[in-house]
């Protein structure tokens, strides 16, 4: 594989041979340019990691301010030559834990998060399947943190795992869990839909 | 192949795998899985973050850029953190005499002084690991100090056996305040190598320093207390982690609100702004 394609596992936005490492490690030195770098490579990636998440754009462009603040205080963390991703998610997953914690305090209407928001009624009413994130709306905070660094942010369940300060069996049970939820949730969906495309014929 | 098969399947599927060939018989009979993995595959729209955000994140970063030394290796502060239980150890032997050392048996030695050092490695590991964010865990850090509490009560229960005691409460609070008193030096001893790392969670990691600075008391305890009655172990020692690991659990909640309040009164002058 060439060391400028796209490693599998990772996402689609950092190139095989890891240059966030490099960087990092350029980073820690007080390379002006390589810390420019590292935000340019990593920011829209942290970025749809909060936004699919939370669904307010201004939230997300807040914590990923957040994220970088304190980034920058604890960079010193960072050990070269390894994995960047998890360290880097792991202070991702600090931030959102935090922002969710302050955001139920403030808002006591928010909805709990084992409780389903009426996704039944809106499926119900489109014509089409309901998108990624309304889908994972519906599951709770931690299963839909573990859906979108899997099928977002393209992360491994070992990185997933280190992220979380979790194991690789916790998080596949997550996923699994959510799995199961992503199907309850499509299975009362479907017939309407074969019903309705069946009078349109 | 079951829809359980296909979680493995979905998980390391990305746009531009190909499926496995059962896994692509699954999805043609299984309609559930088919649109599950459609609405995962295809994933949300592509969102970027404004250009604006992302200026305002390089100029607050480069305004304050200092080289740092990287975080030395784990075993470093594995090393720290034994020098320090054992300094603890040894002083509270020192101090209270060996006289329980004198009435174990050279099997129950093992089992006790083995248990006691099992845990205290274990929660070790996981306080070095705590301090460098997105380590690798092979047990839940959430679940080990109670863990450990557990393999120690575990350990106590097969070597003592219930036994009279006359002064149960007024000997075993000596016990317990004595253990204490060796486990609070021993926790700060332990926090001034722990404040090199950032820990995401204090209150996790205040559990398990106090459960850490609760085992080099109940190891002072064991070495000094002759009383071999069960229940005086398991209530008035292991009582030091429990309370020691509470501890560290309710001081670990203080500082994320101190943590908080700082950063909220602060929060306009740290938050990014053009």
């Amino acid at each position: 594989m060439q060391p400028d394609a796209v490693q599998p596992g990772l996402g689609a936005l950092v190139p095989r041979g890891h240059p966030a490492e490099h960087l990092m490690a350029l980073y820690q030195q007080a390379d002006a340019a390589a810390a420019a770098a590292l935000v340019d490579l990593l920011s829209p990636q942290l970025y749809r990691f909060f936004a699919s998440q939370m669904g307010s754009t201004n939230e997300a462009e807040d914590m990923l301010q957040e994220v970088w603040l304190r980034i920058h205080r604890v960079r010193h963390t960072y050990r070269p030559g390894e994995p960047v991703l998890p360290w880097v998610y792991a202070i991702a997953h600090r931030v959102r834990i935090d922002n969710y914690r302050k955001r139920s305090r403030i808002s006591s209407r928010e909805v709990g998060t084992d409780v389903l928001p009426e996704l039944q009624a809106q499926t119900d009413q489109r014509t089409d399947l309901p998108p990624f994130d309304e889908m994972v709306a519906a599951l709770p905070e931690s299963q839909r943190e573990v859906l979108v660094m899997l099928k977002v942010n393209g992360l491994s369940i070992e990185e997933i795992a280190c992220a979380t300060a979790s194991t690789p069996g916790a998080v596949k049970q997550k996923a699994h869990r959510a799995y199961e939820r992503l199907r309850s949730l499509l299975k009362p969906a479907t017939p309407k839909q074969t019903e309705r495309k069946g009078v349109a014929q | 192949m079951t829809c359980r098969d296909m979680d493995g399947v979905i998980n390391s599927r990305s746009r531009d795998s190909a499926l496995p060939p059962e896994a692509a018989e699954h999805i043609g009979r299984c309609e559930r899985c088919r649109e599950v993995m459609r609405v995962l595959v295809e994933g949300p729209e592509i969102r970027q973050p404004s250009e604006s955000g992302v200026r305002l994140i390089h100029g607050s970063l480069l305004r304050d850029l200092r080289p740092v030394r990287p975080l030395a290796p784990s075993s470093v502060f594995l090393a720290g953190f034994a020098i320090s239980f054992l300094a603890m150890a040894v002083v509270g032997a020192i101090q209270l005499h060996a006289y329980g050392w004198h009435v174990l048996s050279v099997s129950a030695r093992i089992v006790v002084f083995a248990s006691l050092a099992l845990g205290a490695g274990a929660l070790a590991l996981s306080m070095a690991r705590q301090m460098r964010p997105g380590s690798k865990y092979s047990v839940s850090p959430n679940l080990l100090p109670a863990g450990v509490l557990l393999l120690v009560a575990a350990a106590m229960i097969a070597v003592f056996h219930s036994r009279e005691e006359k002064a149960f409460v007024s000997s075993g609070l000596w016990c317990l305040s004595s253990g204490l008193k060796y486990t609070i030096p021993g926790a700060v001893l332990t926090w001034l190598w722990l404040r090199r790392g950032a820990a995401q969670s204090p209150k996790l990691m205040g559990a398990t320093t106090g459960g850490f600075a609760g085992l080099i008391g109940v190891t002072v305890l064991e070495v000094h207390c002759p009383n071999l009655n069960l229940y005086h172990i398991l209530v008035w020692h292991l009582g030091v982690i429990l309370l020691s690991a509470l501890g560290g659990l309710a001081l670990g909640a203080a500082v994320e609100v101190v943590g908080k309040w700082r950063h909220y009164r602060s929060e306009s002058s740290y938050r990014l702004r053009p």
